[in-house]
């Protein structure tokens, strides 16, 4: 890694982060920092706090103590400059979360129109350029209702483009997709990564995570426990913790399973119709 | 007295007095509907006092009779020195109570809005108003269509209090018992008014299914 982009400030920095729910200790002194163009992937068992830390970073979750900074700027508790912060950084959910009484195309329209003023015919302009590069411009004017839960989600990766974001958080982006929409929406978030944009995403697919990691989070009850490459992490974990976690998965040496392969190579020449080549080498 | 002599004395006072009801009731259910709204976001307001201030108001004017409103209205407001005219009174009572009733169906329609969409508009740094605006209301509305239909019915049901205070024009109640101060019209004067109401009932009703089906949320 050059020396210019290690010493750039952060994107997204979180410095000793204390939360509680409760008795629950629920994130531990955590220190992260993600760097421009970084993706970092954060997986552990369930119940280890990372939803928790990922909704922290904009400021879903309030935290007990600690500081949270997007591009070197503190985000407040609260308030306008919060909603101004917030702005900057896109959140895909687990559950979509589209707004189940507006097409795709207002979905992805209204926060850059309300939020940031933008002309409604450049706004709209943008939006069908974006549900083109996600695959589903045809959809346009259907509800979310409509569409599929995989298509759904990359309609909402598409909304959070929208406004333009300096990084993106994932919560477990396809965890509530039925088997055969996974890797359509992996294959949107890689595209995605591949342009640069700073990502932190928390998944339980390990071979995703191996392949677009350029750093994976290990969390446990609320501490992160290990920092590492993909290749250290997966071939070599420092901790038991890491060891008995990764036993419970079967994840590929290679950079490109071949099970997703296939699928990419479907999409390639299906939905996303541009990008993915015929060589694995992503 | 018969249908006919009935009509022929008094259908042109029918008419009148059914356009005074229509009247009342689309001035009584817009004032309710602007106020039920505003009452809705106080209630969801991040702000204590404000949110008291909604359910207080709901509290009352969701467990008070009209007439008892009315009545409040007419003889106590005057020693407050503000002196409405009985048209004015009339109003404000068939406004605030649909007004709470408006605002406990729009809860009740927030109540559908899955909180996820909160969230995903939170982060996209959007604020408590332009959420309300673009994502609470819209979708409490959507989902409220049909009960907001019946309250309709029910704000035009409540106008007939004006009948019990001297308002020009009559509206439908107020003329009944006109006519049957006045001449023998008997319960067939009453049937004439039920008629109007029912017959005005039926088509709101009737407009109100087709909005909700235009309207619905599909899930
Ligand atoms: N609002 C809340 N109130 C109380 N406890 C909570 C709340 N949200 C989460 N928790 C608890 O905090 C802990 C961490 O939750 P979190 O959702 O961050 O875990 P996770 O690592 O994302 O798990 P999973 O892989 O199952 O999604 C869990 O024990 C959970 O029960
Ligand atoms: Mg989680």
């Amino acid at each position: 890694m050059p020396d210019e982009i290690r010493d750039e400030i952060p994107v997204i920095e979180l410095e000793n982060v204390e939360k509680y729910f409760g008795d629950l200790h629920v994130l531990d002194n955590i220190n992260l920092r993600v760097k421009k163009g970084e993706v970092v992937v954060i997986i552990g068992p369930s119940g280890s706090g990372k939803s928790t830390l990922c909704r922290t970073v904009n400021r879903l979750e309030t935290i007990d103590s600690g500081k949270i900074r997007i591009a070197g700027e503190e985000m407040p508790a609260e308030g306008k400059e919060l909603a101004r912060i917030r702005s900057e950084v896109g959140m895909v959910f687990q559950s979509f979360n589209l707004f189940a009484h507006k097409t795709i195309l207002e979905n992805v329209i209204m926060a850059p129109m309300s939020v940031k003023k933008t002309p409604k015919a450049q706004a709209v302009k943008e939006a069908m350029e974006l549900l083109k590069r996600v695959g589903v411009e045809s959809q346009a004017s259907k509800v979310p209702a409509q569409l599929s839960g995989g298509q759904q989600q990359r309609v909402a990766i598409a909304r959070a483009l929208a406004m333009h974001p300096r990084a993106m958080l994932f919560d477990e982006p396809t965890s509530a997709l039925d088997p055969e929409m996974i890797n359509e929406v992996l294959d949107v978030i890689r595209e995605v990564a591949e342009e640069g944009m700073t990502m932190l995403i928390v998944t339980h697919e390990m071979n995703f995570a191996r392949q677009v990691a350029d750093r994976i989070i290990f969390m446990d009850q609320g501490r992160i426990l290990e920092e590492s490459t993909p290749e250290a992490f997966f071939e070599a974990p420092k901790t038991e913790r890491a060891r008995e976690f990764l036993s419970k998965y079967s994840v590929s040496t290679s950079r490109l399973p071949r099970g997703a392969y296939e699928s990419v190579e479907k999409h390639a020449s299906g939905v996303l119709g541009m990008r993915i080549s015929a060589t694995p080498e992503a | 007295m018969n249908l006919t002599t009935l009509l022929e004395q008094y259908g042109k006072l029918y008419l009148t007095a059914l356009f005074t009801t229509w009247t009342l009731t689309a001035i009584s259910f817009s004032a309710a509907f602007v106020i039920g709204i505003l009452i809705t976001v106080m209630r969801i307001s991040p702000v204590g006092p404000l949110r008291a201030a909604g359910e207080i108001f709901v509290q009352i004017f969701r467990n008070i009779s009209g007439a008892a409103l009315l009545i409040l209205l007419v003889y106590a407001l005057p020693y407050l020195n503000l002196l409405f005219s009985y048209y004015t009174c009339v109003i404000i009572a068939t406004s605030l109570i649909p007004a709470a009733f408006c605002s406990e169906y729009l809860m009740s329609g927030i109540n559908t809005i899955d909180a996820g969409q909160i969230e995903a508009a939170r982060a996209l740094g959007m604020s408590f108003f332009q959420i309300i605006r673009n994502i609470v209301i819209p979708q409490a509305l959507r989902s409220s269509v049909l009960p907001l239909t019946n309250l309709l019915v029910s704000t035009m049901l409540t106008t007939a209090l004006a009948s019990q205070v001297p308002v020009n024009p009559r509206e439908l109640t107020g003329l009944v018992s006109h006519i049957n101060t006045h001449a023998v019209g008997g319960v067939l004067a009453f049937f004439v008014s039920a008629f109007l109401y029912s017959a005005t009932a039926v088509v709101i009703g009737r407009i109100g299914s087709l909005i909700d089906r235009k309207v619905r949320i599909l899930r």
